[in-house]
């Protein structure tokens, strides 16, 4: 088996795991010619393809790790994360750490030389003009191969979840009772097959956005799973509220793309390539990003000229790269750097509704609750994350702290109207958006690691809290109002500690000190967002202008752990609320809550083992070069960036720390929502404006719109307005001016020159009316004349003759 | 057969169509249909036999034809195609074809109608084929009379003020080419001619001794942009396009939309631009600004309408700006000796801009079609009286639905690629220009969606004709399909239309640079040239035969 | 004898033309207009008759002299008519009551 076998055999797998969605897509969305609405042979079709893909990605993955001898885990025994195999722990090695990959540059010069970590190829060229090529590249490493993994198990796990939430879909005729016609309630036919051709669209989405092999195909799949999350979330189109959220949701990620959309120009024109790692095509070597931007050991070379800092591009082995031309070293500004790195992660905004565009995310819980599941909380959302991950090298330590301080304020932000949030929903949409800010944070702060581990922790734990409300809803036929529950864990019991498992996961409450094998005793959440903390403590301390990124975190995990119980709480614990909701709520049916069983294996033990465990290890082996030693600012006042030791010696107090406020927030749930001594509603009133702005979202809806959504219409109006006033109106007033001038023309000819003709007539008839004064009618008078006349003309004429003589 | 009798036979076939229908009883309105149906996709596999013959390896001029025409003035009947006409040819028959499909949808005087799209459609290609300025400028017109007519006659409510409108902006056009025609005519040395080639090679500078001068070129160049630019149509030019797509039946729209905005790109690309470089370079930064400034404004304006049809056409002024934004972003160096700047981008930006031509041919054709679809049931297009078409007609809303997402731009659609591409080029050329033309990304998702949301989605159907709604026949359902078709196809594997245009592109891009470099050497020796084209001999007939060789020099289509 | 001078004829002619134009112009009845009208024809008779004795005209004079006669017979008919017909009109042959010529 020699490497092209490799490489072909992983890139196989995992096209496969990538097209099987698709193909189920096309035959998925004519069921409605080969099927009918009461037949779940779409559903079917579609579990069946994200699950096969699973496999795909299950064997890709322990192909992979195989082949590489289980590198990624150096030495450790066999297992993988997912699985969550005991593992032996093993003292963590800063050492190793330090010589883990740098993500594109694949392994060339670790312990396994022969099957290098990282594979990269191309399935066809898109465009290509000259040296400019755009293809359907892949590439594939350990991040690739855990999102793979991760993705298509939570996606067949929410199919399966769906074939039974999605049932009242199955007929002829339903009734949606959110909306009113002028005949009563809506009907129509069932859209079954509709969701689960969405659901496929969306997961082959997803996978090419993760298997893309250069960044202008994570655009393209970017946009893609963009507009599945428009459908999805406008599955019910004949909801206004609907329609509207995902027109919000796809319009609010275009601002983000607008961003990603400047760095890809950026990058297109200084770079000229768009691709991750190099390609060798006839011999010639064409570095990728990463290999252009930093040395092998992850450092840039900097150069100050007199137009400013410019960084020195280079080849793989950190040579520099020389214009064909000039034979000048080909250099880029930073300051465009900065940018490009900007406009990416704006898009990476846009897409994980981070601050400021978080707004667009709460809305989209109009979808069904298992596309909130897979899309606005495992998947999806967490693209923005995997992107800031995966292009890492590319951010600047600039752009890196705009990254921890936008996840820093969204964590904090939308953790706090997470608080008085009372759809059931929403407190996990808000939920999302902190825990997504916290990933982000951690990435920031220098924790590449960390923000990766708990994207993949999140993902499992959040999606079975959806799925955990998705059964609530079904239970409780629709009600999504928490202050209608309350006591619903006697009625569904395998939904209420399941999602308990949830919470705890979320919250990161552990029991540290009695040790199970080594091990102390906690969910995955307790080791992901430990490392975030810990991170971003030393952060803290490293640079200390910016010690808001340690606090505020941190009182984000009390918050946390607040709202979260108070959701159990409120939902599970106590007496019921709502009589009636509670009378006729029932627990899921097995093909709804099986799902929910195994993510709560996973939720609790995906992350088992914390940081010497296997998922993170797994992660760690795509780490870029130069991270685990993080960077020291080489100016006073600069961006100091902590490294793997230095997080590794403040793990355990930023460890307690974060545990006594989660603890703390858990506690005052109990307190007010569990044994309820206190009543919520005296503080409500005590803070009242709080509470309102608070439950007005921070009134960033009411910002945008006079910001942006109404000057976007009176711009559009006066554009209209100009079109007809300003230039229709030119042009009008030329051809008056063209009438005009016909009309002048006119008139002279009729004035002018016709006048004259007239003129002459006239004078010809009033010179003829004024001798009829002299015709009187007297004979007498006319011999007179005649008389007078003769004489007259004798008389000149003998006068003439005679001068005539004389002369 | 051979390509003489091929190219003629594309561009005279409809024609010979159109005279057939006059054998025809005037009530046999069906037969009449389908024949002129079956004319029409004739054409289309005499294209795709073109398409055939073509070798996209070879950058210049292929599958000549020339024939004397008009001797005493060396006007020649020289046809051909390139990597630049061979798409639009296609696209143009394969929209006379999918529009003939729609036109079952006017019902009255058949045969006149018929006849004119024929004649509409010879015009066309006519235009696309033609390689003599003078015969361009024949089909040209000979295109504009038919769409007078068949919007003049055949159009809405206020028909006649949009038919004249659209006349007069066009003519206006027409005579600002004429002018440039005669003043390349007059120019072009001792041996007169009114070939493109020819002219190109002499714009460019690689004909000793003659030459535009720089002057020529710039005012030349002008001249005839601002002649293309009321075609594509570009920022102030633009408003004849809503009104004329209003009042137009849906097919005729079709045709606007798909294929006449395209000779305005494509007029720039044939004629303005090799003939002129130093003109085209003088006017770049307009010609971008000017793109942009259409993205922008079309997106704005597009947003405020009420009128369904009317959002589809300004969508149109908004795409057609990529078009003009990727034509132009020719960076120079070094402005004195003229070394291009990132050719490679510029060629990216010339290929975009094609591509994009293109791919607004299949999509807002499809809009148009299906916004003819809707029309033609409940005989209203206020975008506020519709609402739940998709739970009414679930195959037209997906069709539709579809086709609009091409439009937006949605990657894996048509859209994309060229809007993407054009955009990314533009960096290079200016970065200010280039961010305010990606800011167009989130305008289009905003009309886009918000029709769509405000015709396809909520709960009912609000308007008139409530009981009129009635699904897609499948004449319609096949243009539709079709329709998606090719947008699909050209969005996943953009490279079956890169791949008939690219060399031509990269000849272009590389005579350009050369022809500045020429002009810009060549400066001080080219006032010879000038004094011919003074008044005197301009304006006087008599000095035509005259000039040595002019009549005999027809067969000299020279060393090509 | 001393021969009778032409200017004697023309004397006598001019008074005949004098008295019957002041005729013509003074009489208020027609007739005396048509009898004025007499005497100017016949001074002008007079004038072409002696111009054809003292002069070469030889007889043409006295043929146009006849001719005049003639006429004046013809017009004498065809005014006495005229007359007539007034008079049926007016009741008068006052001339001055007759303006039907008045413009």
């Amino acid at each position: 088996m020699d490497l092209e076998t490799y490489q072909s055999t992983l890139a196989r797998l995992l096209t496969t795991a990538w097209l099987l969605p698709l193909c189920g897509f096309v035959i998925e969305i004519f069921a409605g010619w080969w099927s009918n609405r009461r037949s779940k042979a779409a559903a079917y079709l579609a579990v069946f393809c994200i699950a096969t893909g699973f496999v795909c990605s299950l064997t890709a993955l322990l192909y992979w790790g195989e082949k590489t001898e289980w590198a990624a885990f150096a030495g450790h025994a066999a297992g993988h994360g997912e699985a969550g195999a005991e593992h032996a722990a093993g003292a963590h090695d800063g050492a190793h750490a330090n010589a883990a990959h740098h993500a594109a540059a694949g392994a060339a010069a670790h312990a396994t030389p022969a099957y290098p970590l990282a594979v990269s190829g191309t399935h066809y060229v898109l465009v290509q003009f000259g040296r400019l090529r755009v293809a359907i590249d892949y590439y594939i490493d350990s991040l690739t191969l855990a999102m793979f993994t991760m993705v298509t198990l939570i996606a067949s796990l929410i199919h399966v979840f769906a074939i039974g939430y999605m049932g009242d879909e199955l007929t002829d005729d339903h009734e949606d009772h959110e909306v009113h016609t002028s005949h009563g309630h809506l009907h129509r036919p069932g859209r079954y097959y509709r969701f689960f051709a969405y659901l496929s669209l969306f997961s082959f989405s997803m996978l090419g956005l993760v298997l893309a092999g250069n960044v202008f195909l994570v655009f393209v799949f970017w946009e893609l799973v963009g507009i599945c999350s428009y459908f999805l979330i406008g599955f019910y189109t004949e909801r206004r509220s609907a329609c509207l959220a995902a027109n919000k949701a796809f319009i609010m990620n275009r601002v983000g793309d607008f961003g990603f959309l400047i760095g890809l120009m950026i990058l297109w024109t200084w770079f000229g390539t768009f691709q991750f790692a190099e390609r060798t095509e006839d011999g010639q070597t064409t570095p990728g990003l990463f290999q252009m931007l930093r040395t092998p050991e992850g450092e840039i070379l900097r150069l100050n000229t007199q137009s400013g800092q410019r960084v020195v591009l280079v080849d793989s082995h950190g040579d520099p790269l020389l214009d064909p031309t000039t034979r000048e070293p080909k250099t880029v500004p930073y300051l465009l750097l900065v940018a490009a790195g900007m406009g990416i992660f704006a898009g990476c905004i846009g897409k994980s509704a981070q601050f400021p565009l978080q707004t667009w995310l709460p809305d989209a819980m109009e979808g069904p609750t298992p596309v909130s599941a897979l899309v606005h909380s495992a998947t999806m959302v967490a693209a923005g994350v995997y992107l800031t991950g995966r292009f890492y090298p590319m951010f600047m330590p600039e752009v890196l702290l705009a990254i921890a301080y936008v996840g820093c304020i969204t964590l904090f932000l939308a953790a706090t109207i997470a608080v008085v949030a009372t759809d059931i929903k929403r407190v996990l949409a808000y939920s999302t958006i902190s825990q997504l800010g916290y990933m982000m944070l951690g990435l920031g702060v220098g924790a590449w690691g960390a923000g990766l581990f708990h994207l993949i922790t999140h993902a499992f734990f959040k999606s079975l809290m959806f799925l955990c409300s998705g059964a609530v809803i079904y239970g409780c036929h629709h009600v999504q109002e928490m202050p209608r529950m309350g006591g619903l864990r006697r009625k569904m019991p395998i939904t209420a500690y399941t999602m308990l498992v949830g919470v705890i996961a979320i919250c990161g409450l552990a029991i540290p000190w009695p040790t199970v094998f080594g091990e102390k005793i906690a969910f995955s959440g307790y080791h992901s967002k430990d490392a975030i903390v810990a991170a971003a403590l030393t952060f803290a301390q490293l640079n200390p202008k910016h010690i808001l990124l340690f606090l505020l975190p941190l009182v984000g995990a009390g918050i946390t752990a607040f709202y979260m119980f108070r959701l159990w709480f409120y939902t599970f614990a106590g007496t019921p609320r709502d009589e009636h909701v509670y009378e006729h709520a029932h627990e899921a049916p097995a093909v709804m809550w099986i799902p929910l069983v195994v993510l709560s294996l996973f939720a609790a033990f995906c992350a088992v083992g914390g940081e010497e465990g296997p998922l993170f290890k797994l992660l760690l082996n795509s780490e870029p070069a130069g991270v685990a030693a993080g960077r020291e600012s080489a100016v006073p006042g600069g961006i100091s960036i902590p490294g793997h030791a230095a997080v590794a010696a403040n793990h355990v107090a930023a460890g307690v720390d974060a545990l006594i406020v989660a603890g703390l927030g858990a506690f005052l749930a109990y307190v007010f929502y569990g044994v309820r001594w206190l009543n919520p509603a005296e503080v409500k009133n005590q803070f009242a404006g709080l509470h309102r702005f608070l439950i007005e979202k921070w009134r960033f809806d009411e910002l945008y719109d006079v910001m942006f959504t109404r000057p976007v219409h009176i711009i559009a109006r006066w554009c209209t307005w100009i079109d007809r006033t300003v230039f229709d109106g030119l042009l009008h007033a030329a051809a008056r001016l063209a009438l005009d001038v016909a009309r002048w023309d006119r008139k002279f000819d009729e004035g002018v020159v016709d006048g004259l003709v007239n003129k002459v007539g006239d004078l010809t008839f009033a010179t003829g009316r004024s001798f009829r004064v002299i015709q009187t009618g007297r004979l007498r008078q006319y011999v007179m004349f005649i008389v007078v006349g003769v004489i007259v003309i004798g008389v000149a004429g003998i006068l003439f003759v005679t001068q005539l003589r004389a002369g | 057969m051979s390509d003489n009798a091929l190219l003629s036979l594309i561009i005279f076939l409809p024609t010979i169509g159109a005279l057939g229908l006059m054998c025809f009883n005037a009530k046999a309105e069906e037969a009449m249909r389908n024949f002129a149906l079956v004319i029409t996709a004739a054409t289309f596999v005499l294209t795709l036999l073109l398409l055939g013959r073509f070798d996209p390896a070879q950058a210049g001029v292929q599958l000549k034809v020339l024939a004397e025409w008009i001797p005493n003035w060396n006007v020649n009947y020289f046809l051909g195609v390139d990597g630049i006409s061979l798409p639009l040819v296609l696209l143009t028959s394969l929209i006379s074809l999918l529009g003939m499909l729609a036109s079952w949808s006017v019902k009255k005087q058949i045969r006149g109608y018929l006849i004119l799209y024929l004649l509409l459609e010879t015009g066309m290609l006519g235009v696309f084929l033609a390689l003599d300025f003078f015969l361009f400028y024949v089909f040209w017109e000979v295109m504009l009379l038919p769409m007078y007519f068949l919007i003049g006659i055949w159009g809405g409510p206020r028909r006649e003020y949009a038919a004249i409108k659209f006349f007069l902006y066009t003519l206006a056009g027409s005579v600002l080419m004429l002018i440039a025609l005669l003043m390349f005519y007059f120019g072009s040395g001792a041996d007169r001619t009114f070939d493109l080639i020819r002219l190109a090679e002499i714009g460019q500078g690689r004909v000793p001794g003659v030459q535009f001068s720089e002057f020529v070129q710039i005012t030349a160049f002008i001249l005839l942009f601002i002649g293309f630019a009321i075609k594509v149509p570009v920022f102030p030019f633009h408003t004849w396009l809503p009104d004329a797509h209003v009042e137009a039946p849906t097919p005729i729209s079709m045709i606007l939309a798909g294929v006449l905005l395209k000779m305005g790109g494509y007029g720039i690309l044939r004629v303005a631009f090799p003939i002129c470089p130093v003109g085209a370079q003088y006017a770049a930064y307009c010609l971008v600004l000017l793109g942009v400034i259409s993205i922008l404004y079309g997106a704005f304006a597009a947003m405020a309408q009420t009128d369904f049809k009317r959002l589809v056409a300004y969508s149109s002024v908004s795409h057609m700006g990529y078009v003009l934004l990727g034509i132009a972003v020719w960076k120079l160096a070094d402005p004195n000796l003229g070394t291009t700047a990132g050719a490679e981008y510029w060629e990216s930006g010339i290929n975009a801009a094609m591509f994009q031509m293109l791919a607004h041919g299949i999509s807002s054709a499809g809009m148009f079609f299906m916004v003819g679809v809707i029309y033609d049931r409940v005989h209203h297009r206020d975008l506020n009286q519709f609402g739940g078409l998709m739970g009414l007609m679930p195959e037209y809303g997906g069709l539709a639905v579809g086709i609009f997402f091409a439009g937006l731009g949605l990657p894996g659609l048509c859209g994309f690629i060229g809007e993407v591409f054009s955009v990314l080029s533009a960096w290079n050329y200016s970065p200010l220009l280039a961010i305010l033309s990606a800011a167009g990304v989130i305008l289009t998702a905003g009309y886009i969606l918000w029709a769509v949301q405000r015709v396809y989605l909520g709960p009912e159907y609000k308007g008139p004709h409530r009981e009129d709604i009635t699904p897609m026949n499948g004449r319609e359902a096949s243009v539709g399909y079709v329709l998606l078709a090719f947008a699909i196809i050209l969005g996943v594997y953009p490279e079956s239309m890169f791949g008939l245009m690219r060399e031509t592109n990269k000849q272009l891009v590389v005579n350009m640079t050369e022809g500045y470099e020429n002009s810009k050497k060549n400066a001080p020796k080219v006032s010879a040239v000038t004094p011919d084209l003074g008044e005197g001999v301009l304006f006087d007939p008599i000095a035509i035969p005259a000039n040595p060789g002019a009549g005999a020099l027809a067969p000299a289509i020279r060393g090509r | 004898m001393p021969a009778v001078e032409l200017d004697v004829y023309l004397f006598v002619a001019a008074v005949l033309f004098v008295c019957g134009a002041v005729c013509m112009a003074t009489k208020r009845n027609a007739i005396g207009v048509l009898m004025g009208v007499e005497l100017v024809l016949n001074g002008a008779n007079l004038n072409f008759v002696a111009f054809a004795r003292y002069t070469a005209l030889g007889l043409d004079g006295q043929v146009i002299a006849l001719f005049v006669i003639v006429l004046a017979a013809a017009e004498a008919a065809v005014a006495l008519a005229i007359a007539l017909s007034f008079y049926n009109n007016h009741l008068t042959i006052d001339v001055d009551r007759g303006n039907e010529l008045h413009g």
